[in-house]
């Protein structure tokens, strides 16, 4: 591949950012940060965000957001336990309880996204608000409190909340299955040219006959569906739902498909650039603590990387623009 | 409501003299409006908090009055937000108010502004008598966030765990920082040292965020053997922390609040003790002694309601538990 090849893939970009952010923190954190302990680390905390990230980014692709894995998390997390801690039903019914709340919540999204002139990130705002509200009122009604404990089967701790060598999540590997899964979604099977279609023009893109309503809420049942497993794994590793928290997953998630490379009005983007971006979020947020720095900085970087990430991708693909040209 | 006092007030006073309409007020039963400012409802530890406030409602209720809970959705912007919940009670006409002093900077005017309007004020769960007196509120109810902090510090270094580190998932807000210093100090009692980890605003909440900032502290500082965490999801999440970076048993952790998973850690002896400020109790008290006031006029001489800390360990978490299934804790 030519260099000029290399430049105008899509992913150059946030590779280049990692490997920054990598040996600036390496630098910083020592030995504990390079090795397992530190690989562990933001591993762990990339793979719940990443499996997030996978379906939010497609969504973006495809010109649309979704906030409402924000309350998703909480709202699945919650759900299993209920039905699985509090009336004392098998692990499976809880995890499909979870699950099955997921998946309603992206499709009631896609339902009024594709129905109504709603532009989708208000869409989102108002699901995430009366889910948020939904779970605290249910959990409230049913169990009287706003955390509820639960204490999975070695079966399912083991698939969903275990700690491989103590340190690694089997989120982890998850999050492998996942972004393997996108990666044939989006650019090997024939569905996927139709999510970055939309995304360029959803007009034409219908005109050609791509189903559009049922691709998006499609991929909005996959975010729900993500966003709800997430949520589920961390009943499983915590043994403990709460009502609140999740929030963080809007922003971070959002972030972390920018930082890959995603194109924010859509049309452009791709699995590898997300896994990369997610990586990178990941990095900073555990090296911070590694490094010693004031945790307050790893904000600041990540502030920093975002607008970066952002700028690049326009300076990309003006050169990617150019280089087609050339070529000609 | 107000219109309603004025109305009755009116026709008393068209047939009765001035000082027996005096009388009358006195006695008169006068229906309490009262507005509760107070964290998210969703919050573990505020639901209980809300809990309180509502059963002792119930009385105010009967009486003719409400209690209204006023939280902010988020707690990205603390300070202000509460400070603006408590100005849209007063905008709604509250007979009286309960609120927390978090950030005394945000907050104080709003305060002030309830005191100047004539509205009685009780300050609770943050803030401390120091607050209520600068304020003229009528009394503080709650746990001192210092003094629940140190009861934690107190409690490791007394058992031999001198190294400790406090994780402050909310920096900025005062109680939290409070909870810290007394942390700290506590330990320093006992002839320990204690330090501070600060995590960021976007941590909060997410307890795999909690759980691998402490596994990394702990592998940078491997001297730690004991921690402060500032509430139950933190706890779990700082718990799992110590566990992934195979320090269980070595490291020990006290937490503020409690919960069902939290007792179970408590007997499997996964955390050493959580110290409980009694939630159920400051809005159950404020509200109390804000509708009593309203209705009759009566005060508490007892200024500084303490309602913790209470500290739960392995010598007393079977009784807890049992308060728990009882619905008292």
């Amino acid at each position: 591949m030519s260099l000029g090849a290399i430049a105008i893939r899509p992913e150059t970009a946030s590779v280049v950012g990692l490997v920054v952010v990598y040996i600036f923190f390496a630098a910083f954190g020592g030995a504990a940060f390079i090795g397992a302990p530190g690989w562990s680390s933001w591993l762990n905390i990339a793979a719940e965000v990443g499996i997030i990230a996978l379906p939010v980014g497609l969504l973006m692709i495809s010109g649309e957001f979704d906030i409402s894995v924000g309350s998703i998390v909480p709202a699945a997390s919650m759900t299993a336990a209920i039905i699985s801690g509090h009336y004392d039903w098998p692990a499976y019914v809880g995890i499909l309880g979870g699950l099955g709340v997921g998946a309603l919540v992206g499709y009631v999204n896609g339902f009024l996204v594709t129905r109504t002139a709603i532009p989708s990130l208000i869409v989102t705002i108002g699901t995430m608000f009366v889910v948020m509200g939904l779970t605290l009122g249910l959990a409230v009604l049913i169990k009287g409190s706003t955390s509820v404990s639960y204490v999975p089967d070695p079966i399912t701790k083991s698939l969903l909340g275990h700690f491989i060598n103590g340190m690694f999540n089997v989120s982890i590997i998850w999050w492998i299955a996942f972004a393997v899964a996108f990666y044939y979604f989006l650019h090997i099977s024939p569905m996927g040219n139709w999510v970055f279609a939309i995304g360029g023009d959803r007009e034409t893109a219908r005109n050609a006959g791509i189903p559009t309503r049922q691709l998006t809420v499609g991929l909005y049942i996959l975010s729900g569906l993500a966003a709800a497993f997430v949520g589920i794994a961390q009943l499983m590793t915590y043994q403990s739902a709460q009502v609140a928290g999740g929030q963080a997953f809007i922003f971070n998630s959002i972030m972390c498909v920018v930082i890959g490379g995603v194109l924010l009005t859509g049309g452009a983007g791709s699995v590898i650039g997300i896994v990369l971006g997610t990586m990178t979020f990941a990095v900073v947020n555990q090296g911070i603590f590694f490094s010693g720095l004031d945790s307050n900085i790893g904000s600041i970087i990540i502030g920093a990387l975002l607008l970066a990430a952002v700028l690049s991708n326009d300076g990309f693909r003006a050169l990617a623009l150019r280089y087609a040209t050339k070529k000609k | 409501m107000e219109d309603f006092h004025m109305k009755k007030l009116s026709r008393i006073a068209a047939s009765v003299s001035v000082a027996a309409i005096a009388a009358c007020v006195s006695t008169a039963v006068m229906a309490a409006n009262i507005f509760v400012v107070g964290g998210k409802p969703d919050d573990p530890f505020w639901s209980r908090v809300k809990m309180g406030a509502e059963d002792a409602g119930k009385v105010a209720e009967a009486q003719g009055g409400s209690v209204t809970w006023l939280g902010p959705q988020n707690y990205d912007n603390l300070g202000p937000d509460a400070a603006e919940l408590i100005r849209q009670a007063i905008d709604q006409g509250a007979d009286a108010i309960v609120g927390p002093d978090w950030v005394p900077e945000a907050m104080d005017p709003a305060f002030k502004a309830v005191v100047d309007a004539g509205i009685p004020l009780v300050i609770y769960n943050a803030g401390g008598i120091e607050a209520a007196d600068k304020l003229g509120a009528l009394n503080y109810v709650g746990a001192v966030d210092y003094k629940s902090g140190f009861a934690g510090g107190e409690y490791l270094g007394k058992a031999g765990h001198q190294n400790g580190a406090c994780v402050n998932t909310l920096p900025g807000a005062a109680n939290i920082e409070a909870f810290c210093s007394g942390f700290n100090d506590g330990l320093e009692s006992t002839g320990g040292k204690g330090s501070v980890l600060q995590l960021p605003a976007t941590a909060y909440g997410n307890a795999t965020a909690v759980a691998q900032a402490v596994r990394a502290h702990l592998l940078q500082n491997p001297d730690i053997d004991a921690m402060f965490a500032i509430g139950g999801g933190d706890t779990n999440a700082t718990v799992s922390g110590i566990a992934q970076a195979g320090k269980s048993g070595q490291v020990f952790v006290c937490g503020m609040n409690f919960d069902d998973s939290i007792l179970d850690n408590i007997q499997q002896g996964t955390q050493a003790c959580a110290v409980d400020q009694q939630g159920y109790q400051q809005g159950f008290f404020a509200v109390s002694i804000l509708n009593n006031y309203v209705n009759y006029g009566v005060t508490i001489p007892t200024r500084e309601i303490l309602t913790g800390p209470g500290v739960v360990d392995s010598s007393n978490v079977e009784l807890v538990i049992e308060g728990v299934k009882a619905g008292a804790r």
